[in-house]
């Protein structure tokens, strides 16, 4: 029914696909590191190839997968579309929405964020921010404030010296609250 | 009818399980007879993918035969741990239509 070329180009659609619709709990440990490393993919085969790395449940899978596309494109021929179309129709809706994994995952990551959440952390980080920003305002402002000659000067024109320190220690100590926050983040790394 | 693929996610397995029950069949022959049954809606994938956690979960028996593609074609009946699967599809769709249909027609209430 299908010519060469096309057997070949189902077998490797359904090897790419088929390990996509089985569940985590069936694949091998090999599967689930491939799939969840995608990008790496061909590096890590490379170095696992020594391993058994597909187990049978994958390669039946695979197999349903060539006899089922084949049977839909068969069925899309009869309504007249040509080889090339309906097998670009099959790989169309049998193709994995990897939008459930890549979602999975990313709830798997933000409750293992928050199930390592330390309070006391962030605690830390917002009293440095408020405590580096205090001082930064209060330092620049009474800086500004003397160097434009203290309260004589203030009214006619000093002020705007005042001001200037104020803003610069307000920036001054984000900076540091900013530092502080990436020693926390860096040290609970570790 | 258009856009029933949101209420059929929950009871799909239960229709795929009741059509297994009526005789041996294999993996398209299924998304044919949901079409041949109006719904058209549902997609490829999502069969090929139910027929995988049926056969994970040990509800089907499965028959191997020759295919002209190459590997064996699976034909699926139902085993034991199906057919008591499906009794409980049965049971909670019948618990659901009838109080659906107690709310359409009585606003929920039961005496009236």
């Amino acid at each position: 029914m299908f010519s060469h070329e096309m057997k070949e180009k189902i077998k490797q659609f359904a090897k790419e696909q088929a390990p996509y619709y089985l569940e985590e709990a069936e694949m091998t440990y090999m599967e689930k590191l491939r799939r969840k490393t995608g990008e790496t993919k061909s590096k890590l085969m490379a170095k696992f190839a020594k391993f058994k790395s597909r187990s049978e449940t994958a390669m039946e899978a695979e197999n349903d997968m060539i006899l089922y596309m084949s049977d839909y494109m068969k069925d899309l021929m009869e309504q007249g579309l040509s080889e090339q179309e309906a097998f670009e129709r099959a790989k169309e809706e049998l193709k994995f929405r990897s939008e459930t994994t890549k979602s999975a995952d990313l709830q798997e990551r933000i409750v293992a964020h928050y199930h390592h959440m330390d309070i006391a952390d962030y605690e830390a980080i917002g009293l440095f921010y408020g405590a580096f920003v205090f001082l930064g305002l209060s330092i620049g402002a009474l800086v500004g404030f003397i160097g434009s000659g203290g309260w004589e000067m203030f009214l006619s024109g000093g002020w705007i010296r005042t001001l200037i320190g104020a803003i610069v220690g307000f920036l001054i100590g984000t900076g540091l609250g900013l530092l502080s926050n990436a020693i926390i983040v860096l040290k609970r790394k570790k | 009818m258009d856009n029933l693929s949101e209420m059929l996610k929950g009871i799909l397995e239960g229709i795929v399980l009741e059509i297994i029950s009526r005789g041996e069949i294999y993996g398209y022959e299924i998304t044919k007879k949901l079409h041949a049954l109006g719904f058209q809606g549902i997609a490829e994938a999502t069969v090929y993918a139910l027929l995988l956690r049926l056969e994970k979960n040990k509800l089907v028996h499965i028959t191997k035969k020759p295919s002209d593609m190459g590997p064996p074609r699976k034909f699926y009946t139902l085993n034991e741990r199906g057919f008591e699967e499906l009794a409980a599809f049965w049971a909670k769709w019948d618990f659901l239509s009838e109080r659906i249909h107690l709310l359409r027609t009585n606003g929920g209430e039961k005496n009236v």
